[in-house]
């Protein structure tokens, strides 16, 4: 009941200031934004690129999956950074306004206030992100090839623990501070840190969670769920449940002041 | 109904709130009085659960060990903020559902309280065009929709100019009617005009406390106000000389003195005035007030 209270009126305050609006936009952008560029690039170059009449372009004819999975390294990029922003403010901006005295002097049980808003901000990111990788997945198969269904909404699905996970890390961080920006930072500095830490011993962290979009384009490419897409899944799920319950834990202790 | 056993609160080391102790008994109105930075804020805001004290206890009675304080009680802070963006009435049914009233009663009770506060007219308006009087009147919906068996108010009717002022405190002793009210204060007349009873905050503890009527007996006495024309200052040996006069402090333009017996320092001031011929251009029997107790209090 509590919690069905706090989400909705997230959701109202969605509405409300259009995030319901541009959210869905910027992600849509963000993800045909590679399958048109790499399509129409022969025809940009002809007519923008100032070449010698004559020159001969050609470019690898590629993959449609390959460009799939362009789609979803811009989410891995810009939309991490967009996801750490509209998430950074959930609740140290609250906090630092003060909103929040008004709303935890009511009985709200701590856990109810950052799961429903923690539940309430990957609705919106993540209805965002299906739509977005929806409209992907058409210009792809329309101006490349076809991915099957299944293997559609295997990435989709698989991919979007990605992207819970980077939420998850933020409101995190939003227990911990109240200053959007700080959270911000140390949220985009720790998937950085993960992600150099993947890089250096990505020998002996074969279920890291950074791992996940390399398991995925070979899930896309043999059409098969590799096992270690289902270990690292595992680690990332668990990851996220973790830090929900470090969150609650972290928001009990501290003082709202 | 509400007891409070040393409480004490320290940021970094320096208490801020010390040992401080009181009960509160239902339907009665308390005005925690103190100049600013004396500890009332961090009291209110340990006793409403925002912050945990260091140590000491707080005590509800009829609840439930391990309950939750917070369903009892409602709190408006110094400064409250809303979501801008939600409208009065909207805020009054989130925060009402969020102390677990369902939706219709939530509804009815903010339309209810709206009315009691005066700005049902404003219910559908963004509460970011709200003036800071139709904010604080909101604060005080939203610290009564859950119907708690006590509020508190951190400083109420402090910011808000002198029509807001009144129509706050004229809700306030509506409200003394249905519920226990804790307001914090810094104004000793708002203080008087409402509460029963006064906790004298300095420097983080309650160096006074009592009911107005028993403060007044306590702390009142009686004091004559003399002027003369030339200097005051000349006549204070004579004044001291008098038995029944106490103490003789100066004034701006007067010298008061405070006496022991009234009836006997007028008789033996006015005897010695016409003997020796004073040229007096003011005579005044008065009190000391309460303002002066609080003064008193905080310089020292």
């Amino acid at each position: 009941m509590q919690w069905l209270t706090i989400y909705k009126k997230e959701m109202l305050e969605y509405w409300r200031n259009f995030s319901w609006v541009w959210v869905p936009v910027v992600f849509i952008l963000l993800a045909i934004m590679d399958p048109l560029t790499t399509y129409y690039m022969p025809i940009i170059l002809d007519k923008v690129g100032g070449l010698p009449d004559g020159a001969v372009i050609e470019l690898p004819q590629m993959a449609a999956t390959d460009v799939l999975m362009m789609s979803l390294s811009e989410f891995s990029s810009i939309g991490v950074i967009i996801i750490v922003a509209i998430t950074m403010g959930i609740i140290a901006g609250e906090r630092k306004s003060g909103v929040v005295e008004l709303v935890l002097v009511k009985p709200v049980r701590y856990a109810n206030y950052i799961s429903s808003k923690w539940a309430a901000k990957l609705t919106l990111i993540l209805v965002s992100y299906t739509i977005a990788l929806l409209t992907s997945w058409y210009y792809v198969s329309i101006l490349f090839e076809e991915i099957a269904l299944l293997a559609f909404v295997q990435t989709l699905s698989f991919y979007a623990l990605w992207l819970i996970l980077v939420v998850t890390i933020t409101i995190f961080y939003n227990t911990l501070l109240k200053t959007p920006g700080l959270v911000g930072a140390l949220s985009v500095g720790t998937i950085i840190g993960m992600t150099a830490i993947n890089a250096i011993f990505s020998h002996k962290l074969t279920w890291f969670p950074n791992n996940l979009s390399s398991y995925i384009r070979q899930l896309l490419h043999t059409g098969e769920i590799p096992t270690a897409l289902w270990g690292t899944s595992f680690v990332t799920i668990s990851l996220i449940v973790a830090l929900l319950f470090l969150s609650f834990y972290t928001f009990q202790k501290k003082e709202l002041a | 109904m509400f007891n409070i056993h040393n409480l004490t609160k320290k940021f970094d080391g320096t208490a801020v709130v010390k040992d401080v102790s009181f009960s509160l008994s239902p339907g009665n109105c308390v005005a925690l009085l103190g100049a600013n930075g004396a500890g009332k804020t961090t009291t209110l805001r340990m006793l409403s659960g925002l912050l945990k004290p260091t140590s000491g206890k707080i005590e509800f009675e009829g609840m439930r060990p391990g309950a939750d304080i917070r369903e009892h009680i409602g709190y408006l802070p110094q400064y409250p903020i809303f979501h801008n963006w939600m409208t009065g009435k909207e805020f009054l049914v989130y925060v009402g559902q969020l102390a677990n009233l369902t939706k219709a009663n939530a509804k009815e009770q903010a339309d209810y309280y709206l009315e009691r506060v005066g700005i049902l007219e404003a219910k559908n308006q963004r509460i970011g065009k709200y003036s800071g009087g139709m904010k604080q009147r909101l604060g005080i919906a939203q610290a009564m929709i859950h119907r708690p068996q006590m509020i508190m108010l951190d400083e109420p009717v402090s910011s808000l100019d002198p029509i807001g002022r009144r129509e706050v405190l004229t809700l306030m002793e509506e409200l003394k009617q249905q519920t226990t009210i804790l307001f914090s204060t810094h104004i000793l007349s708002d203080a008087e005009e409402i509460s029963d009873s006064l906790l004298l905050m300095h420097q983080g503890e309650i160096v006074e406390s009592g009911s107005l009527v028993e403060l007044r007996d306590k702390h009142q006495s009686a004091k004559i106000n003399i002027a003369f024309k030339g200097l005051n200052e000349e006549f204070i040996p004579n004044l001291e000389a008098i038995s029944d006069v106490s103490d003789v402090i100066i004034d701006k333009n007067e010298l008061i003195c405070i006496v022991k017996d009234l009836e006997k320092a007028r008789q033996s001031i006015l005897a010695q005035a016409n003997t020796e011929n004073w040229p007096l251009t003011k005579f005044e029997v008065s009190q000391t007030s309460l303002e002066e107790l609080f003064m008193k209090v905080v310089q020292n």
